[in-house]
């Protein structure tokens, strides 16, 4: 009944709409089809909205993107086996629709939905399943997504059981291991596994293909592309969610990724009414926007920190064989922990919360901070900012101070160094004048260096020719399973001390060990204090001097409706299917 | 003849000259493509690595330059690693907007410019000439970003104009009749930008030209011979002060490609602008070497046809040029 | 016409006198922090109060009030006047690079500030650091024309002189040098430098990079004037009476050009300082906290920060005032 009322009233719109083109029908419920019920979500059919993207995407290939704003279309048009519900951050069926797991962990049987179909109507089995993962995990094809599928080296291996249950092995047991599958799109194989077999399947999925060669169990199918202004993509007929009064999902007709440039040029076309959702937005434009409200009706959203964290870094590399004797003679100084702790009682974290993110921030004493609420360790300490014990801690390490008030280390060499960080990035860049000017009150002489992002890169990754860095990391995923490469000593992202053989000092051996523990551990509880006592570790020896973290500020449209933006990427789109356009009499009358 | 001849395989050298100190220069900038994905913490080193042989990063500077070679005679000019297609289609898409913006732009400039110049030249003193010698050393003096993005925040506050792309998202819908004035409505602020930054210009050395020409002797003696002063301005004057506005043409044709990138940036307008700063950035390295090729191409065509029209309406250096041979 | 031209003199000289001697007319050091008064508005100078009419004016302390959604707003506090001095006691600076002096042109005692042209996101004193930023940009700017107008005019005259293939073989190298991706080059050289640079060595390849960019229109300007004049009968003469090459060049094609370079470096002097502000956008420039116009207004590249903190746009200001100085300049002489 209800269904068909939504129908009828879908019709109606069609009609007593001004719309040329044809609009895309949600088709009618297959018997068979097992689809999935979202119990809370309720809307009205038709309409679309307009997302504007930093920069253009550069491919629709989900094994080959690279890049976020690719990943921000391909995300809307494929689906996944399982989801990662963004508000509530835990793991939902999607695709699977139930699995079980073996009892040491390693085996997930996964079952499918029945009866659902692609974007193009063919039907989706266990078969695509086992395809997908064939080329994730292929060599030849290189695609980055192949390391989350390795673990301990060793790959995941994939078995079709039946027509709609797969079995992934792991090669041990994996914590959380269901999160893998949230961004590992199901490959459609009746279209790909040509491409595949020939050997070009980069090639595949270029943003100049042609709708009927693309299809995804996604809300929306590609409609079409315009070379440097926007991709246009409709409503999948087919999807396989439907809502509290079982409508087929999504709400919108269309969907357009506008390609619209740097944060200054989203914010203007934004408030022009050009575009209705806009997401990770600075403090000033947030403030900008909410001074606006009167004249453009808008709703925006503070969704409190995010999980990413900001830091300074110190060059502990080995640096032996390589020529930098004025970096190595700075390491003495570097290595020294009360160095570093006089170095944290110094910074300004309140400023940098006030003057850098507009006192839409949050301090950081350590890597996980109040914005990820399952696993922050509440026990650790937030000493306030003390020059004095500062001071204190210096002189105690055989620091002293000349009649001009320069640090001098105990052999009499003042201290001095300097902090690279991202030109592009002017909230870092803010940050190392803020510390700049902390560190002045030590007596220690601060240089900053804006270099572009792929030289900062270099000298942090590569060259090592660099006193201390500020960057950030983080924001991924809320699980501590993706922070491996940064804490064990081994990591591709341990960078303070990079190429480590072995762990170079006795903590970082206890934190290699928690980590590669948790990492195995299938009880929350029993994670959570192993992954408590590594944020410990890391808040005591400071490897990074955590500085803040930056609010997650969105806004849209008052005309877009099931507007719910989260803390974890993406920030605004992870609901697409659940968003719709409200009525204009609704929105006039300050409904919300 | 042979003069066209000379240039033609001067321009080719130079084009040679470009493409090896490109190659050379890009070697220098630190980083790859790829190094984005060493801050991702689920990226293994190994699979950047084999990303980079992949894609022919980690080969020889020279073995590069030769394929690329290759690839160009081919009319590919290599491949973009980001966009994962062939460079020079990538390209021509984006150049046909950039030139729509910039011709429109070049023909209202000089639309306006050489009467604005000569009218203020030839009332020397008047009202409009110091009207227009005060409004143009000032917004000469203005940087072209301020100009930029203060005429932007102006469209978006007071919601005229289309701020940004260049067509709406109903284009398809539209009507033709709608369609072209849809563009038009788009096209209008970077065009204005553009205009108010090159006519300054333009009009300051068209006035300082003419103003010149009508100080040598023999225009006062054309004056004393009674003749009118609009035919002297007509027939003497204005043919020997377009031997600069000429010149001036000339830089204006070479930078059709390659003015308007910061327009661009700033507007959104979908040229070759923000692809290539995007490209120099991410270091996607054919993308970046084609556009500056590209780009070089249209600057030595801008300066052959000036030094054409130069020849075909300069007398004295067709003589010049035949004297000195 | 020559009045003119002196009025003009006058003002740039007045002009450059005052950025020579920033410290002095600076009431505050540019590099102090206050982070309790972030994109302070202008101090108002007030001349009424209560009491009547004052000649010296005098001003409020401001405080920031914090609402809760929004950003922080200014008030003044009205319960104390804070009158304006002249030639007050205030933070030290070294008077001409050397010589550390006290004396301020104007203050207001602490804890009112005196900010004439507000605050930037620090809570630094707007107005001093266009003054010391002045000191850098200008500098650079005229440093740079210098050096172009050098090595343009010698090597725009020899290949005007010597001709032929000399003059073809530079003709095309400045074409080249034109159509360079000089963005590359730029990130490029940033890679090779040292990690930091002091002020001075930053400075000197600041100049040194724009100068290096620039010589090929002035060579082509002088070029060009050689060449017109090589072939005529003076020129003759002097070569048959045994005039070496370089005599000639010396003393009769030279002194021609010298108007057309003289011209051309007033029309330079404000393109090079636009010139640092784009390189500072490539971190070439003058890094924290040494100001410098360019690296002051690439802070406004940000919209929310232009269309809220206009006074911020002063560097934009001073930049025009200069350039429309050095234009009328650059008129007078020409037509002089």
């Amino acid at each position: 009944m209800k269904r068909i009322a939504g129908l009828t009233l879908l019709h109606v719109c069609l009609l007593a709409g001004a719309c040329f083109a044809a609009k895309v029908v949600p088709e009618a419920a297959k018997p068979g089809e097992e689809l999935a019920r979202m119990a809370d979500v309720s809307g009205r059919y038709g309409g679309h909205l307009t997302i504007g993207q930093r920069s253009e995407p550069k491919t629709l290939n989900p094994v080959m993107a690279t890049d976020a704003v690719s990943r921000e279309v391909i995300g809307r048009l494929m689906g996944d086996l399982i989801e990662i519900n963004r508000s509530s951050q835990q793991t939902e069926p999607a695709l699977a629709k139930s699995w079980k797991i073996s009892s040491d962990g390693r085996t997930f049987t996964l079952q499918l939905r029945k009866g659902i179909r692609f974007s193009d109507g063919f039907p989706f089995d266990a078969d695509d399943v086992v395809f997908s993962f064939g080329v994730y995990m292929d060599e030849a094809v290189d695609s980055p997504q192949r390391d989350l599928l390795i673990i301990d080296g060793k790959p995941i291996t994939v078995t079709k059981v039946d027509q709609y249950t797969v079995r992934f092995v792991l090669p041990r047991p994996y914590a959380a291991a269901e999160r893998l599958f949230d961004g590992l799109a199901v490959l459609p194989k009746h279209l790909l596994e040509k491409p595949y077999r020939e050997g070009h399947f980069a090639q595949a999925w270029s943003l100049n293909v042609r709708t009927s060669e693309i299809a995804g169990l996604g809300p929306f199918r590609l409609k079409e592309y315009v070379p440097g202004q926007r991709i246009v993509v409709e409503r999948n007929p087919f999807y396989w969610k439907v809502d509290n009064e079982n409508q087929r999902l999504p709400y919108l007709d269309e969907l357009v990724f506008l390609f619209v440039g740097t944060e200054d040029a989203q914010v203007m076309r934004f408030e022009a009414g050009e575009t209705d959702i806009i997401s990770r937005l600075s403090a000033e434009n947030y403030n900008l926007l909410s001074r606006e409200k009167a004249r453009i009706a808008l709703q925006l959203a503070d969704m409190g920190p995010s999980l990413e964290y900001n830091f300074l870094l110190f060059n502990l590399n080995d640096l032996g064989g390589k020529k930098l004797d004025d970096v190595s003679k700075k390491q003495a100084w570097f290595r020294d922990l009360k160095f570093r702790q006089a170095i944290s009682a110094a910074v300004d974290r309140e400023s940098i919360v006030n003057l850098v993110y507009g006192a839409r921030g949050t301090a950081l004493w350590g890597n996980v901070g109040p914005g990820n609420k399952l696993w922050i360790n509440q026990a650790i300490p937030h000493p306030s900012r003390s020059i004095e014990r500062a001071r204190e801690l210096l002189r105690s390490a055989g620091y002293k101070w000349n009649s001009t008030g320069q640090l001098l280390d105990a052999s009499g060499q003042p201290v001095e160094f300097s902090i690279i960080t991202s030109s592009s990035n002017s909230q870092r860049m803010k940050m190392a004048t803020l510390l700049q000017d902390d560190l002045a009150h030590l007596g220690m002489q601060v240089h900053i260096v804006p270099l572009e992002f792929r030289a900062l890169i270099d000298r942090v990754f590569q060259s090592f020719d660099y006193d201390a860095a500020i960057m950030a990391l983080g924001g991924g995923d809320a699980d501590p399973n993706p922070e491996m490469n940064v804490w064990a000593y081994s990591g591709t992202s341990h960078l303070w001390h990079l190429g480590e053989t072995h762990p170079a000092t006795d903590w970082e051996r206890e934190l290699d060990q928690l980590m590669q523990q948790q990492m195995v551990t299938l009880d929350y509880a029993r994670r959570k204090k192993l992954y408590d006592r590594a944020q410990q570790l890391i808040a005591e020896n400071l490897p990074f001097i955590f500085l803040g973290t930056p609010n997650i500020l969105a806004g849209a449209n008052n005309r877009v409706g099931n507007f719910h933006p989260a803390v974890l990427d993406p920030y605004t789109l992870w609901n697409t299917d659940e968003l719709y356009v409200r009525s204009a009499a609704l929105e006039n009358a300050g409904v919300r | 003849m042979s003069y066209l001849a000379r240039r033609l395989i001067r321009a080719v050298l130079l084009l040679i000259g470009v493409s090896a100190l490109c190659f050379l220069f890009t070697e220098m900038a630190p980083g790859t493509f790829f190094d984005e994905m060493r801050l991702n913490p689920q990226i293994s080193p190994e699979t950047i690595s084999a990303l980079r042989s992949h894609y022919g990063l980690d080969q020889p500077l020279l073995l590069r330059y030769g394929r690329w070679v290759k690839s160009a005679l081919h009319a590919d000019f290599g491949y973009s690693i980001a966009y994962n297609v062939p460079v020079a289609p990538l390209l021509w898409s984006r150049a046909k907007n950039t030139l729509l913006l910039t011709t429109t732009a070049l023909l209202l400039t000089w639309l306006i410019s050489v009467p604005l110049g000569v009218w203020a030249a030839s009332r020397r003193g008047g009202l409009l000439d110091k009207a227009v010698t005060v409004g143009s050393s000032f917004l000469v003096s203005v940087p072209e970003l301020v100009i930029a993005v203060g005429l932007l925040a102006g469209a978006v506050h007071w919601r005229i104009l289309r701020v940004g792309g260049m067509i709406s998202v109903d284009f398809e819908s539209l009507s033709t009749r709608r369609k072209l004035q849809d563009i038009l409505l788009h096209l209008a602020l970077p065009a204005l930008i553009l205009v108010l930054c090159e006519t300054t210009v333009i009009v300051r050395h068209v006035r300082a030209s003419v103003l010149e020409v009508l100080d040598a002797p023999y225009v006062q003696a054309a004056c004393g011979f009674g003749i009118t002063p609009g035919r002297v301005l007509f027939r003497h004057v204005l043919p020997v002060a377009a031997n600069t506005a000429i010149s001036l043409l000339g830089f204006s044709l070479a930078g059709l490609l390659s003015g308007s990138m910061l327009v661009e940036a700033v507007c959104g307008w979908p040229g070759l602008g923000p692809l290539m700063l995007e490209a120099t950035l991410s270091r996607d390295l054919y993308l970046v070497i084609g556009g500056i090729m590209f780009s070089s191409l249209f600057m030595l065509g801008g300066g052959l046809i000036a030094d054409i029209m130069l020849l075909a309406s300069d007398p004295r250096i067709r003589r010049e040029g035949s004297d000195a041979q | 016409m020559r009045s003119k031209t002196a009025i003009l003199v006058a003002a740039l000289a007045g002009l450059h006198l005052i950025l020579l001697f920033a410290g002095f007319v600076a009431p505050c050091n540019p590099a102090t922090q206050d982070r309790e008064l972030p994109y302070a508005p202008p101090t108002r100078l007030h001349f009424k109060d209560a009491a009547g009419f004052h000649f010296r004016p005098f001003v409020y302390a401001s405080t920031r009030v914090l609402n809760g959604d929004q950003a922080g707003s200014y008030q003044e506090d009205r319960t104390r006047a804070y009158p304006v001095r002249f030639l007050v006691r205030g933070s030290s600076y070294k008077l001409l690079g050397f010589h550390e002096a006290f004396v301020h042109l104007f203050g207001v005692v602490e804890p009112a500030k005196i900010l004439i042209l507000g605050t930037d996101g620090y809570g630094r004193d707007e107005f001093s650091r266009v003054l010391f930023g002045g000191q850098i940009s200008v500098a650079a700017g005229i440093t740079a024309t210098f050096i172009a107008l050098l090595a343009g005019g010698i090597l725009g005259s020899v290949a005007g002189y010597y001709g032929r293939w000399i003059d073809e073989s530079l003709m095309g190298v400045t074409e080249l040098f034109l159509s360079l991706p000089w963005l590359y080059f730029l990130l490029g050289v940033r890679a090779f430098l040292p990690l930091h640079l002091s002020v001075l060595r930053t400075f000197f390849l600041l100049t040194g990079v724009i100068g290096l960019i620039g010589w090929a229109r002035p060579a082509r300007l002088v070029r060009g004037i050689v060449l017109s004049s090589r072939n005529r009968n003076f020129v003759l003469a002097a070569r048959g009476f045994g005039g070496s090459d370089f005599y000639i060049l010396r003393r009769h094609i030279l002194p021609k050009a010298l108007g057309v370079l003289i011209t051309q470096a007033a029309l330079l002097v404000p393109q090079y300082i636009a010139a640092e502000v784009t390189l500072s956008f490539f971190g070439l420039g003058v890094s924290e906290p040494v100001p410098s116009w360019g690296n002051m207004l690439s802070a406004l590249e940000q919209y929310s920060i232009l269309v809220s903190y206009g006074w911020l746009l002063a560097p934009a200001g001073a930049l025009i005032i200069t350039s429309v100085l050095y234009g009328y300049l650059a008129d007078a002489l020409h037509s002089g």
